[in-house]
């Protein structure tokens, strides 16, 4: 049976020791007292010498590490193709109770207020793994910071002088953002122009029909698109872990920039509402952005994106996708041209260029969803 | 010799003198002196001054009688004033000794001879600088006061002269400054004076010890007047005084001041003891005629008359003419009513704004070349090269500590090969912390950079009140003294060492107020912090090394470094290390020898539990670092210090409650050793001291 040659003690006082040599290899035979290695400490330099005869079978430590005294420097067998015993762990596994969720699945389940004892655990103790699958499996928002953390590039801090400042936490939010869109989408971007016109006048129909003081325009786009998105199913899906996550609720994000903070507000469920009730809720959610008094729930878990830069008059923009989601619509206006355009920054793991080209065309042709006597501009005339 | 230096020559004078308040001083006599012309109350007196100001005091009686009077008309004037409710504090007067602190001061006739003084100390002070109003300006707490009434009658500073309230405390900066003179050739002495109530204070002999050994030019002077405050020499006195510097190999000398020759003797004395360049032992006996203080004599009316009847001033006076004594006494009155008048019309002391601290930020320092580490360098080799590269480009650096020399070469061998290296700068010392400590406060003082090394940081608390009440004073009274000392000791355990030889005791040294303590790991480029510590910083700095991290290899892993606020204090020398998630679910705080631990622990809390741990590893625990690690440490949800020394009233304590005051809102949990002795056997010290194991579960309790 194989048995194990450990890593001596020096000094009573030195729990660890540098290997500095060790000149023995797998297979190599070895006999009792053959001196086949050295290690020190500070005070003093000892060598290894092997306590029985027999071939190594494995090497458990290396020249320049550290090691704890007690611990196996290499095994040796009677035969040089003995198995080495599976070595139990009783570090770690044995100092956590078993089955006791991880520290983050602990913070997660507090935060989120949840039974551990109705997640299942995927091994021997329930990890912040589990709870997320088990959120998406049950169609469950879990909280922002229980998304998959972005992979933190080590950067080096610049070699000119100059002071390192924390992020606001809605500059941390873009950081996060734009970092997902780096390193997990398959980001592309397409555009077509349309005509606004017909658009426009049906906005400006809606707006004399329900009494309203501001253009419903871009909110009655947006709930446009979100309503493609009930018979569209994919453009509200995303990738994780190379699996699709289909979204129960469209949760539509609508881009806002108040002064000069940008924000994604969130309407929430909108599957279940009509033209009033959403244009209400986003009003109601600009408010709290223009307040900057954004609730969390209204600024996170955007499932489908609408953003519009017809203000600034630009003739193009590339919005970036926000996290864990595989559309955003770009909407574009240029006051000069006459034309407006519509483009999409989308998820190519999710969407191809057709999908996404359908999707535009039909948002291009006006058309309230849920409303009786569709209104089709060319009859007034 | 870098002394010959001109420059150099300047460097010392502006470190020993508070500059503007020596001109003050001189301002104060030029203006008794312009506004009356050769009227004037001084001139009336016929002394002298050298160019330092010194009054020249001849050894016939007529001169000593009339500086002794004038020493007794100030002291009355003093004890006036205090009557009169216009003396801030309280105030030794030496009536009775005025001769016995003209004889020793009057001799040292040398630029660079320094006084350390006592309690009792505005004759020396008198004799030494002539500044009388400056004196009592300063006992009134007025501006015009010599050190700007942060002194008051005891702490008094003008040129070499230093003087201070604890009894026999100066003793051993007195041998640094003795050893500074001999190094750098000057023909100089130290007179420390002390009384013989202060026969009883153990530093004195390490001092003398110390002097005898170095062959420096201290002169101890003992004041015997028989009495220590109100305590009889026979109940706080045992064996002979003379015997005690014979003892350590001191050259004694003992007059008492009414033997009518007794200043010549004493000159001779302190010429015999200059020409020798050893230290000697100088025994005056005296009587002190008033009382400790004020009012507080318990001493017999018929013990006063004997005191009266013997008062060698008055016999002095005897030896006159009448006709010259009332001239000189008449003179004497005129002069003192000057002072008085000087010192009322001053304005009381005032500060345009409290300093939050001593230190004058952003001085600019020169920045110095640092040592070139080999790849893969240990902590040990790391401050070795350090000291060594300080010693071949800064003839200022001197190294002194207990076994420092080769073979040896230090405890923890971080000396090891600098004795042979550079001979007579790497002193071994005998084991005499608080002398060597004030030692080294003296030879920064004189413009050297002593590096000592304290073989455990255990035995700090021997050097506590040199650093508590010495080191950081001058800096802290007089900003333009620079005492650019580095302390460096072994801390720790987890060796097996025991009680006395295993402690962190970071927490009492950082609550010296004034005292920059410095404690780095093997993450941090721990040659460079040295370097710094000795060439960029010019006040007291505590330098701290972990036992267990002198065999690691420097290396900063992937430690990013905080950048230094504006309102941070040395956090540019002595940065702040931060390692880990930018988000994270828990910020360990850790430091030296504990960083290691706390890694350990991070890294099975990121595998195990899944968490996203962030490490903020300060080499710089006082002044804290608010600006940036308190600030950054406030915003964190989830803060958990960990420390190896005794934490409670700790560090860890000055660091959350820094938080709290940042607005700080998370969680907080400090782990230490608890408040009990580090035991020797190592089952017992692992479960005294915070391991791995107990972090991650007192971490894991937050969760």
């Amino acid at each position: 049976m194989a048995s194990p040659q450990t890593v001596p003690c020096v000094n009573i006082n030195d729990e660890f020791v540098q290997i500095v040599s060790l000149n023995v290899k797998q297979g190599d035979f070895v006999k009792n007292g053959d001196v086949v290695g050295t290690v020190e400490t500070d005070k003093s330099l000892i060598d290894v010498a092997v306590e029985q005869d027999g071939y190594v079978l494995r090497i458990d430590c290396a020249p320049e590490q550290k090691a704890r005294v007690g611990s196996v420097m290499f095994w040796l067998g009677a035969a040089a193709d003995e198995p080495v015993p599976e070595v139990i762990s009783t570090d770690a596994e044995a100092r956590n109770a078993a089955g006791r969720p991880t520290a983050k699945a602990r913070a997660m389940l507090k935060e989120l207020n949840l039974d551990p004892a109705r997640i299942p655990a995927s091994g021997e103790r329930l990890t912040a793994a589990d709870i997320e699958d088990w959120l998406a499996r049950t169609g469950k928002t879990g909280p922002a910071a229980a998304l998959p953390s972005p992979s933190t590039r080590t950067e080096d801090s610049p070699t000119v002088s100059g002071e390192l400042l924390e992020l606001s936490a809605e500059a941390a939010g873009m950081l996060h953002t734009v970092t997902w869109h780096r390193d997990h989408a398959a980001a592309a971007y397409l555009e077509l122009e349309y005509d606004p016109k017909p658009w426009e006048e049906l906005a400006a129909h809606y707006a004399t029909q329900q009494k309203l003081m501001l253009s419903p325009l871009l909110p009655l786009m947006a709930f446009r698109l979100a309503a493609l998105a009930r018979e569209r199913t994919l453009i509200n899906s995303t990738i994780v872990n190379a699996r699709r996550f289909q979204y129960r609720p469209v949760n539509l994000g609508f881009t806002v920039q108040v002064g000069e903070m940008l924000y994604l507000t969130v309407v929430r469920e909108t599957q279940d509402m009509d033209a009033g009730q959403f244009i209400a809720a986003l009003g109601e959610v600009q408010r709290h952005a223009m307040a900057h008094k954004l609730p969390p729930q209204e600024a996170s878990g955007a499932t489908l994106s609408f953003s519009s830069m017809a203000r600034w008059n630009v003739s193009r923009h590339i919005p970036i996708l926000p996290p864990q989601t595989s559309l955003i619509v770009a909407h574009a206006a240029p006051k000069t041209s006459g034309k407006a355009v519509l483009g999409a920054t989308y998820d190519h793991r999710v969407l191809t260029g057709f999908d996404v080209t359908q999707v535009l065309l039909a948002l291009s042709r006006p058309l309230i969803p849920g409303m009786t006597g569709t209104y089709h501009p060319e009859s007034t005339y | 010799m870098p002394f010959a230096q001109p420059r150099w020559l300047m460097y010392i004078m502006r470190m020993f003198i508070a500059e503007p308040m020596m001109s003050e001083t001189l301002k104060i006599n030029t203006r008794e002196a312009t506004l009356a012309g050769e009227s004037t109350p001084w001139a009336q007196l016929r002394f002298t001054r050298n160019n330092h100001g010194k009054p020249q005091i001849g050894l016939d009686p007529e001169n000593l009688y009339a500086f002794g009077h004038l020493i007794r008309l100030t002291e009355q004037l003093i004890l006036e004033q205090f009557s009169r409710g216009l003396v801030s504090g309280t105030t030794h007067t030496c009536l009775g000794q005025e001769l016995t602190a003209i004889s020793v001061i009057r001799a040292l006739d040398h630029p660079e001879d320094a006084v350390l003084s006592n309690h009792r100390n505005h004759g020396h002070f008198l004799a030494y600088s002539g500044d009388f109003a400056g004196l009592v300006a300063e006992i009134m707490g007025r501006e015009a006061g010599v050190c700007g009434g942060w002194g008051g009658s005891q702490h008094l500073a003008y040129r070499h002269f230093h003087s201070n309230g604890v009894q026999g405390g100066m003793m051993g900066i007195g041998a640094g400054l003795a050893l500074a003179r001999k190094l750098r050739g000057s023909g100089g002495i130290v007179a420390a004076i002390i009384g013989d109530g202060t026969l009883g204070q153990g530093l004195l002999y390490e001092a003398m010890n110390l002097a005898s050994v170095w062959k420096a030019p201290l002169l101890v002077v003992v004041e015997n007047n028989g009495i220590a405050q109100t305590t009889d020499s026979r109940d706080t006195l045992g064996g002979g005084i003379e015997a005690r510097g014979a003892a350590f190999g001191l050259h004694t000398w003992r007059f008492a001041d009414d033997d009518p020759g007794f200043c010549r003797k004493v000159a001779a004395a302190v010429s015999e003891m200059r020409e020798s360049r050893r230290p000697g032992f100088l025994v005056l006996d005296t009587r002190r005629m008033g009382p400790h203080s004020k009012g507080d004599d318990l001493r017999g009316q018929d013990e006063l008359d004997t005191i009266r009847e013997r008062d060698p001033l008055a016999a002095l006076a005897r030896q006159l003419p009448s006709a010259t004594c009332e001239t000189i006494e008449a003179n004497n009155r005129a002069f003192v009513e000057s002072v008085r008048l000087t010192a009322n019309a001053s304005p009381e002391a005032t500060l345009d704004e409290t300093p939050a601290h001593i230190f004058t930020l952003h001085v600019e320092q020169p920045l110095p070349g640092y040592p070139v580490m080999a790849a893969g360098s240990t902590v040990r080799q790391s401050l070795n090269s350090a000291l060594r590269h300080l010693l071949e480009t800064d003839s200022r650096t001197l190294l002194i500590g207990e076994d420092l020399h080769d073979p040896y070469g230090g405890a923890f061998k971080v000396t090891q090969g600098l004795s042979t290296g550079f001979p007579g700068r790497v002193i071994s010392t005998p084991i005499s912390e608080a002398g060597i400590t004030g030692a080294t406060i003296g030879l920064s003082l004189d413009g050297y950079l002593p590096v000592m090394e304290v073989m455990f940081a255990d035995f700090l608390s021997l050097c506590m009140d040199q650093l508590f009440n010495h080191a950081v004073k001058f800096p802290g009274m007089f900003r333009d003294v620079a005492v650019p000392l580095v302390i460096r000791t072994p801390c720790g355990g987890r060796r097996g060492y025991g009680p006395t030889h295993s402690q962190s005791p970071e927490h009492l040294f950082t609550a010296v107020p004034g005292l920059t303590v410095v404690y780095g790991s093997h993450r941090h480029n721990l040659g460079e912090l040295l370097t710094d510590a000795v060439l960029r910083w010019r006040y007291p700095v505590l330098f701290l090394e972990h036992k267990l991290l002198y065999g690691e290899k420097i290396d900063p892993a992937d430690y990013l470094t905080l950048p230094a606020a504006d309102d941070d204090v040395a956090a540019h020398l002595f940065p702040t290390l931060l390692r880990g998630a930018t988000d994270p679910d828990v910020t360990l705080v850790s430091y030296g020898g504990m960083l290691a631990v706390a890694e350990a622990a991070a890294r099975r809390l990121e595998d195990e539990e899944e968490l996203a741990v962030e490490i903020v590893a300060p080499s710089l625990l006082s002044p804290l670092p608010r600006g940036s690690m308190i600030r950054h440490l406030a915003m964190r949800s989830r803060v958990v210090i960990v420390e190896e020394s005794h934490h409670e009233f700790g560090v860890s304590a000055e660091i959350a409650a820094a938080m709290l005051e940042s607005g700080f809102k998370g969680q907080l949990l400090r782990i230490g050793t608890p408040p009990i002795p580090i035991a020797s056997a190592r089952s017992l010290e692992r479960s005294i001291l915070p391991d791995e194991q107990s972090v991650v579960e007192q971490v894991l309790e937050l969760f």
